[in-house]
């Protein structure tokens, strides 16, 4: 019977090539686009799945608020880990990185490399995370100052083996040079994890003034024993607070109570965070790489889903189109004893067998373009990961599962004739039960308009960005990054290069207004004594004489600093906002109190206020932020005006080389590193415009099939109305009149959904666009042309058709 | 000694159109024994059609008794009904309605499919139908490269494939010339010796003097 099905349903896609095509290419489309994001939603719940105890392991995360600045962390302060161990026993374990250099030259021959994969690591690492030991024992790996432990590439890169790297000595550039020993090779860490490190340094080698509960700088991760239920343990970091951190705080600020310290709008809070949560749902400071996002994650599968919808639309569309054509068939069966559940079979092995043959095709667009999407995605997925056992069952389901949604309708459609109605040859069912038909076209197009909407928008939104008053100028600035440099070596070569005519300014800039950039904040009050009142907490930044000019900032108030005043190391220049912060009406000449790094108050005269400029992403609104005199110049900032960029890196690239040989020469554009803050978004958008032109093609291929039908159904009629004296125009317009009556009704159901969603994308940013009827106006176009110039093609065709030959047919 | 195979009791078949009500068939009584040929004659829409697929049970009596080998089918639900005519009727078409994806072996097989024949059994029983009309020559080729006549041969053999005891046949020869309708007359005339039971509508005296009995119809009654 099966056989006899696939028989008939091989035959009938054969007689109806255009047909087919138009079927199997829609179904491969949105098969191949569903197969695609499947993979990534798949990659993106894997993140840190591959841990034995992935479920037992949790970041502890810090929130606070200090005199209207909030911070949102994914560190905690150092002793943290240690004190949660040592007071709960459902602790078994912790692991801290430290993370905060963010790279370190390793010395490899004669020459430096900067690696950017490092991190120092307490010696539990491998007792809370599942890292694989390739030689050497991870146990105790750790547990001395200067050892390291490393990943096979890196043991390839310096040593040539995990074999010839065990017990080896790397030289990194730590307190000018310090000296490791490889005391085990590990197995590279899966891509899918939310930290990526190539080294971990032991952690007794990290330079910093431990036991401090104030700064948040580790990364701490910890175990909980079997059976811990991580929410209820949230409740014991109170206790933390006061025994532990209010104590120590009490040193600095007048605080009370805690409940005082919250009463004034302030908050200190941490949190458990499951490591399998982070990839999708944290984006918070400090985060150990570019986190995925739940939201996006939902979106595109949304929005592959409705692709793969619309593709089995078209085939409903098109199978009750042409029902007439099968009503005898299905008269005949009937006839010779079908029931109409064998009917229903026979219909669904055809929507199936259509969906196998969609599925082999959709493989070929999978591979096609799995490596666009890559690109945009950032992720690396091959066809080969389609081979897992999981992936394989879904594959193998899945057109099974289109040729159900696709033919289900259609079989119970097709099956339900009578027999004695259709045998007696005068059924015409094309025109008939038009209802559902219309309204999945407009569904096509409804979704095919909102996508579209959705990549205006985000493509103008990301144009604002680019071209928004940012406060600074980003454009023609370099940053030399200068590690490896001396001090007196940094000021000579910074000399040199400034000489040059193509440079107009530059700097010593270590802190940067994008959010790759190092980042230092502290807490001011305006008064000597802070209370939880009169304190806030504002980005601090050092620069040199020269940094306002360089980077292209603009004074609104006072002076910039000055090598002609003396006095200007105790001199501050704030930003806007932090004038607000502070309360000034006036705030030349005020001053602010900090508790300096040794504990003592100092006082800052405000010489100067700037104008406000965009330091983080344009997520946010601007912070508090104050300049001080001061000499950071890890790396230095050139404003250049010249056609010839490259020739002029060249040239600095000769002059760094010169200063210090051996190390290496890394750089980037001010404007580049701008563009990065909204890469996500661009890929957002690149996605949504790929799934846009996607939905609007299956859509018309459709609205192509269905006019295709109505045009040879209607052939007669055309005939005798041209011969009754209908002009070729007047026909187009009858045979597109209905279509593209639908097309405006859906235009008008997409509008609110597509406003209601992308205003709701476009509150992520303090600076945003506004909808205007614009995007509107011009989608709705673009989806009424492509629609027309679809149907024009058949309509064109029938209405130029000699009449003569329609009629004599008959 | 012949049995009774179906009877008709007072059937009646009328339909709504519009606000009207339409009697098409008007309290029928007909008896038809088993090894009959019947000719149903009549003019255009005196209900010759609609007689046959009622008796076929395409279309189901509005009022009356249709007894079929002793079942009451106008009390029985639409599924034992599709039974009872998948087991012992067999249909032949005026325009044959053989289904043009399938090859001419293929549609000879179809009934026996939603019988749940077995495979070496249906490839033996198509293969004997093959040999007794005489076109195993055509058996791969595809309704459209027959000639009419030869298409209604196979969709007679479609209907005895089944071995059914009763073929209702509607104009079974009004597409064809006279000689391919004598042919086919001649073949049922053969059938009904061999012991099928024939209903067949037809305007032809010719071909209902191959018959046994002719039931004249008018405005859906019998009048003789």
């Amino acid at each position: 019977m099966i056989k006899n099905y696939f028989k008939i349903a091989w035959r009938n896609l054969l007689k109806k090539k255009g047909f087919t095509a138009i079927n199997i290419i829609g179904l491969s489309l949105g098969i191949g686009c569903f197969i695609i994001i499947s993979m990534f939603v798949i990659d993106e719940l894997s993140y840190d799945q591959y841990h034995d105890n992935a479920n037992r392991i949790y970041r502890v995360n810090s929130d606070v608020i200090f005199g209207g600045t909030e911070m949102s962390m994914a560190v905690s302060s150092d002793p943290m880990g240690e004190v949660l161990k040592k007071d709960y026993p459902e602790v078994e374990n912790y692991v801290r990185f430290y993370a905060s250099n963010g790279s370190k030259l390793i010395k490899k021959g004669n020459e430096f490399i900067n690696e950017g994969a490092v991190a120092h690591a307490d010696s539990t690492l491998f007792k809370v995370f599942t890292l694989p030991a390739i030689v050497g024992d991870t146990n105790t790996a750790l547990n001395n100052p200067n050892t390291v432990v490393i990943t096979e590439t890196a043991a390839n890169r310096y040593f040539g083996s995990p074999q010839l790297a065990i017990n080896q000595f790397l030289e990194t550039d730590d307190n000018g040079k310090t000296l490791y020993k490889v005391t085990s090779v590990i197995e590279d860490m899966p891509r899918n994890s939310h930290f990526n490190f190539d080294f971990f340094f032991s952690m007794a080698n990290v330079d910093y003034g431990f036991g401090n509960y104030m700064s948040h700088n580790f990364h701490t991760y910890i175990l909980l024993k079997e059976g811990t239920d991580y929410k209820d343990f949230n409740k014991n970091f109170k206790e933390i607070i006061n025994k532990y951190v209010l104590p120590q705080a009490a040193q600095f600020i007048e605080i009370s109570s805690m409940e005082d310290f919250e009463a004034s709008g302030n908050k200190l809070e941490y949190t458990l965070m499951p490591l399998t949560d982070i990839h999708l749902h944290s984006s918070r400071g400090a985060e150990l790489s570019a986190n995925g996002n739940i939201q996006y994650v939902y979106i595109f599968s949304a929005a592959a889903l409705f692709i793969l919808l619309i593709a089995c639309i078209n085939f409903i569309n098109l199978t009750t189109a042409r029902s007439s054509s099968r009503a005898k068939e299905v008269g005949i069966r009937k006839v010779l004893g079908s029931e109409k559940k064998a009917l229903i079979g026979q219909f669904l092995t055809e929507s199936t067998l259509i969906a196998i043959l969609a599925l082999f095709v959709s493989l070929l667009f999978v591979w096609l373009s799995l490596g666009w999407f890559n690109g945009v995605s950032g992720k690396e997925m091959y066809m080969t990961s389609l081979l897992s056992p999981k992936f394989l069952i879904f594959i193998i389901v899945l057109p099974f599962i289109v040729g159900g949604l696709a033919g289900t309708y259609p079989a119970f459609f097709l099956s339900s004739f009578k027999p004695i109605k259709v045998l007696k040859g005068k059924l015409s069912l094309g025109n008939k039960k038009n209802t559902l038909r219309n309204f999945l076209v407009v569904f096509q197009f409804a979704t095919s308009i909102i996508l579209i909407v959705g990549t205006i928008v985000i493509y103008k939104q990301l144009n604002h960005i680019q071209n928004s008053n940012l406060g600074f100028n980003k454009e023609q600035v370099v940053v030399v990054n200068n590690f490896g440099l001396s001090r007196e070596t940094r000021q000579s070569l910074k000399n040199e290069i400034e000489q040059l005519t193509e440079v107009k300014s530059a700097s010593f800039a270590g802190y940067l207004p994008v959010s790759s950039s190092s980042r230092s904040d502290t807490t001011f009050s305006t008064e000597t004594v802070m209370t939880e009142s009169n304190g806030f907490n504002m980005q601090y930044w050092n620069i040199d004489y020269e940094y306002l000019e360089t980077i292209g900032m603009e004074m609104k108030l006072g002076r910039n600093f000055s090598r002609d005043f003396g006095s200007d190391s105790t001199g501050i220049i704030l930003n806007e906002t932090a004038v607000k912060l502070a309360g000034f009406t006036n705030p030349i000449g005020k001053k602010l109190y900090t508790i300096d790094g040794d504990n003592s108050l100092e006082a800052y005269t405000i010489i100067g206020v700037v104008k406000n400029f965009n330091f983080a992403s344009l997520r946010e609104n601007v912070g508090g932020l104050c300049f001080q005199l001061g000499n950071n110049s890890w790396e230095t900032a050139f404003r250049f005006n010249t056609t010839d960029v490259s020739g002029l890196l060249a040239t600095i690239e000769n002059k760094y080389k010169a200063a210090g040989p051996g190390m290496p020469f890394n750089y980037e554009f001010l404007d580049e590193a701008f563009d990065n803050m909204y890469r996500q978004e661009r890929r957002v958008g690149t996605v949504a415009m790929a799934f846009a032109i996607l939905a609007i093609i299956i859509a018309c291929l459709g609205l192509f099939g269905l006019a295709t039908y109505i045009a040879e159904q209607r052939t007669k009629e055309i005939g005798i109305r041209k011969v009754l004296g209908a002009s070729v125009s007047n026909i187009i317009r009858m045979l597109s009149k209905d279509f593209v009556k639908l097309v405006i009704l859906a235009f008008v159901i997409a509008t609110p959904i597509a406003w209601w969603f992308m205003d709701k994308w476009l509150q992520e940013f303090a600076y945003r666009i506004d909808i205007n009827w614009g995007v509107f106006a011009v989608t709705g176009l673009v989806a009424l042309i492509v629609a027309l110039i679809t149907l024009s093609f058949q309509a064109i065709r029938a209405a130029i058709a000699n009449p003569v030959d329609s009629l004599k047919t008959e | 000694m012949t049995n009774s195979l179906l009877s008709l009791n007072e059937a009646t078949k009328t339909v709504n159109s519009g606000s009207n009500k339409v009697t098409l068939l008007d309290n029928i009584d007909l008896q038809v024994k088993e090894g009959e040929f019947i000719s149903l004659m009549g003019p255009s829409g005196s209900g010759k059609s609609t007689l046959l697929n009622c008796i076929g049970m395409l279309d189901s009596f509005t009022g009356g008794g249709y007894t079929f080998l002793g079942e009451p089918v106008h009390s029985m639900k639409e599924k034992n009904r599709s039974k009872l005519y998948k087991e012992y009727i067999g249909f032949v078409f005026q325009a044959y309605h053989l289904i043009d994806e399938l090859k001419v072996w293929e549609n000879i097989e179809t009934p026996l499919l939603y019988k749940n024949v077995k495979s070496s059994e249906r490839k033996a029983l198509v293969a004997d139908m093959l040999d007794r009309f005489n076109i195993v020559g055509k058996k791969d080729l595809f309704p459209q490269q027959l000639s009419g006549g030869q298409q209604q041969l196979v969709g007679i053999a479609r209907a005895l494939i089944g071995e059914p005891k009763l073929i209702l046949a509607d104009e079974p020869t009004g597409n064809l010339n006279s000689k391919q309708s004598t042919e086919i007359m001649e073949l049922f005339s053969k059938l009904n010796k061999e012991g099928v039971t024939i209903i067949q509508a037809t305007h032809s005296e010719n071909n209902a003097s191959y018959g046994s009995r002719v039931v004249n119809l008018l405005d859906g009654k019998i009048v003789s």
